[in-house]
């Protein structure tokens, strides 16, 4: 679907945002970039969606060079879903929606309510202007227009920002459904909770380079000092002791009369990604 | 490709709907044709100066009715304290003395000449009229060129600015860099509303004051200027908006271009005061092409040639700043 060799891209001399990223997003993948600001995230994000040219080394798109791919059958194949919740302010839900949707082909656009109850927004706001809609209902509304196309690939930045845990629970599990359609994302976050329970892979860059490419679990394991913790009830005294995984094969080592909780010492995913670039996500 | 322009083009419609463009364009039709017939043409008929005459031994015998007799010193000096603009002859003495609050005194002078004519036989007044133009029909058609200029150079101008700030306000500038359509459709569409609702507004304006017969023998001419102006103000002002960051810096440019461009070109061409620079102002050539289309005349095709350049030129570069504000981050 992606795939992505020595690419590189600067914003003028000495400005050199990208240093040479190789990776591929295979069909129906939920691919994580994750990065701090600046770090080149948006960078390749504009490349892969023919908004930025003159990048060096390869881009390919549905096997087809992005040079060559920025035509009106290429931006029909994707849905973009910006970090900020880009709509006509002035315009209803249903009035934006019939807008950018009028761009695409009939047979590829998917019905405006069906999509913005998909979305759970309120019936009774779907003919008011937008102007009057806090900021995670436009965050859905956006979210309806980066579908509204049935696109093949997805490309979200921050798509749980502005939303309700309720909210960020409903959009992953979109993201989920629309993966099981086969449709491949590409997911721009911050968020490693996101990151963690949607991406088959991510991918960590920082300063424009990739430091780390794997499933999230295979990332935490490897930074995983594999050590539990014990919780536990002796001769009327509760006690902890951490201890490395594989001393429990055979049972635990000690006298023990309760066993009250066992922690695995797992490092988040946050964890692993200082642990790779030593700053923060913010 | 159609499709996708006239989905646009709905959209520009509606954003200029909800700004309430079309009612602020109606609101100034209205107000300039008020002007022009209510204000301008009945201002233009006045005597440029009252004469108020003083002559109790009737000695002047060939009074213009336009003078207006005193009975007295007292009535003259109160006349003079009211209309300080007003001109005093006094004819006691048997000659006429010039009693009149100091101006400036090529002003003064003007007004002395202009009373003392009053005193001489009427005929001998008549200057020759150049041209098929009555009077009225002259004031009405320089005052119409005149407000058409300032309504697309200045409001129409300020309008389309407004619209993509909007816009550029929103971010869906950079929504329309990933639909698939041809990017410049965007702007074209812009221009489109805009060209349509100045040349109806230039129509209008140009028919409710010269009057059916006069307006739709120039209208052709007008149309043709119009449509220049007003793609060239629309560009500027698209490039305008999309190279400045916010409002606020768009209105000291919209003062420069309104003040410091227009200001002289409306100095050089209506009054005496003449620019030697004037020739190199753009705006200049574009106003006198207006008013060659209102009065008559030929217009070089240098002219039009410079003219069609200036739009396509302006057109790359608002492209220019249309794709960079695509690529701009949220």
């Amino acid at each position: 679907m992606i795939e992505v060799r020595n690419l590189t891209f600067a914003y003028g001399k000495g400005k050199q945002a990208l240093h040479g990223l190789d990776f591929t997003v295979e069909d129906g993948e939920i691919f994580g970039f994750l990065g701090p600001n600046g770090s080149g995230k948006s960078t390749t994000q504009k490349i892969l969606t023919g908004i930025l040219k003159g990048h060096g080394g390869r881009v390919s798109l549905f096997g087809q060079d992005i040079t060559t791919a920025r035509s009106q059958a290429f931006f029909q194949t994707i849905g973009v879903l910006f970090e900020f919740p880009y709509l006509y302010a002035n315009l209803s839900a249903v009035d934006n929606l019939n807008y950018f949707a009028s761009f695409y082909p009939r047979e590829q656009r998917r019905a405006v309510g069906e999509v913005l109850e998909r979305l759970d927004l309120k019936p009774d706001a779907w003919h008011k202007p937008v102007a009057s809609y806090s900021k995670g209902m436009r965050q859905r509304v956006s979210m309806a227009r980066a579908l509204i196309s049935s696109p093949r690939l997805l490309f979200l930045d921050e798509p749980t920002s502005g939303l309700d845990p309720a909210g960020a629970v409903l959009f992953r599990s979109i993201i989920q459904q629309e993966r099981a359609k086969g449709t491949t994302v590409f997911l721009t976050t911050h968020n490693m909770m996101d990151a963690d329970l949607l991406c088959d892979r991510v991918a960590f860059i920082v300063g424009g380079r990739l430091v780390a490419l794997d499933t999230p679990k295979q990332l935490k394991e490897e930074q995983s000092s594999r050590q539990v913790t014990v919780d536990y009830l002796y001769q009327g005294r509760r006690e902890t002791r951490t201890l490395a995984a594989q001393a429990l094969e055979a049972g635990l080592p000690f006298p023990c009369d309760e066993l009250i909780g066992l922690h695995t010492q797992e490092p988040s995913l946050e964890d692993v990604f200082i642990q790779y670039t030593g700053r923060g996500l913010s | 490709m159609w499709n996708h322009f006239g989905a646009l083009l709905k959209k520009d419609v509606r954003m200029l709907v909800s700004g309430k463009f079309f009612l602020l364009a109606l609101g100034f039709l209205l107000l300039y044709t008020a002007y022009v017939n209510l204000g301008y043409l009945r201002f233009m008929q006045m005597p440029p100066y009252h004469v108020y005459l003083y002559d109790p031994g009737g000695t002047q015998t060939q009074v213009s009715p336009l003078v207006q007799p005193v009975p007295s010193l007292e009535a003259l000096d109160a006349a003079l304290l009211e209309d300080a603009n007003g001109v005093g002859l006094d004819a006691s003495t048997g000659t006429v003395q010039l009693v009149l609050y100091r101006g400036a005194e090529g002003v003064d002078h003007h007004r002395a000449d202009y009373a003392l004519s009053l005193l001489g036989p009427d005929s001998s007044r008549l200057p020759q009229i150049l041209g098929s133009n009555t009077p009225e029909q002259k004031a009405r058609k320089e005052i119409t060129c005149e407000l058409l200029f300032f309504e697309l150079a200045a409001v129409g101008f300020l309008g389309i600015a407004g619209v993509l700030f909007q816009e550029k306000g929103m971010g869906v500038i950079r929504v329309h860099g990933v639909l698939p359509l041809p990017k410049e459709l965007f702007l074209l569409s812009k221009l489109a509303v805009f060209l349509l609702c100045d040349l109806g507004f230039a129509a209008l304006l140009t028919l409710l004051n010269l009057g059916l017969l006069d307006g739709a023998a120039v209208l052709p001419a007008v149309l043709v200027q119009t449509a220049f102006l007003s793609l060239m103000m629309a560009l500027v002002g698209l490039l305008c908006a999309l190279l400045l960051k916010d409002f606020r810096q768009f209105t000291l440019a919209y003062l420069v271009i309104a003040i410091f461009a227009a200001t002289p070109v409306f100095l050089s061409a209506n009054t005496s005061v003449k620019l030697d620079w004037i020739g190199g102002h753009p705006f200049y050539h574009v106003y006198m092409g207006l008013k060659t289309a209102y009065f008559g005349g030929t217009v070089s095709p240098a002219y039009y040639l410079g003219a069609a350049g200036t739009v396509v030129l302006l057109f790359l570069m608002v492209r220019l700043a249309f794709r960079r504000e695509m690529r701009k981050e949220g």
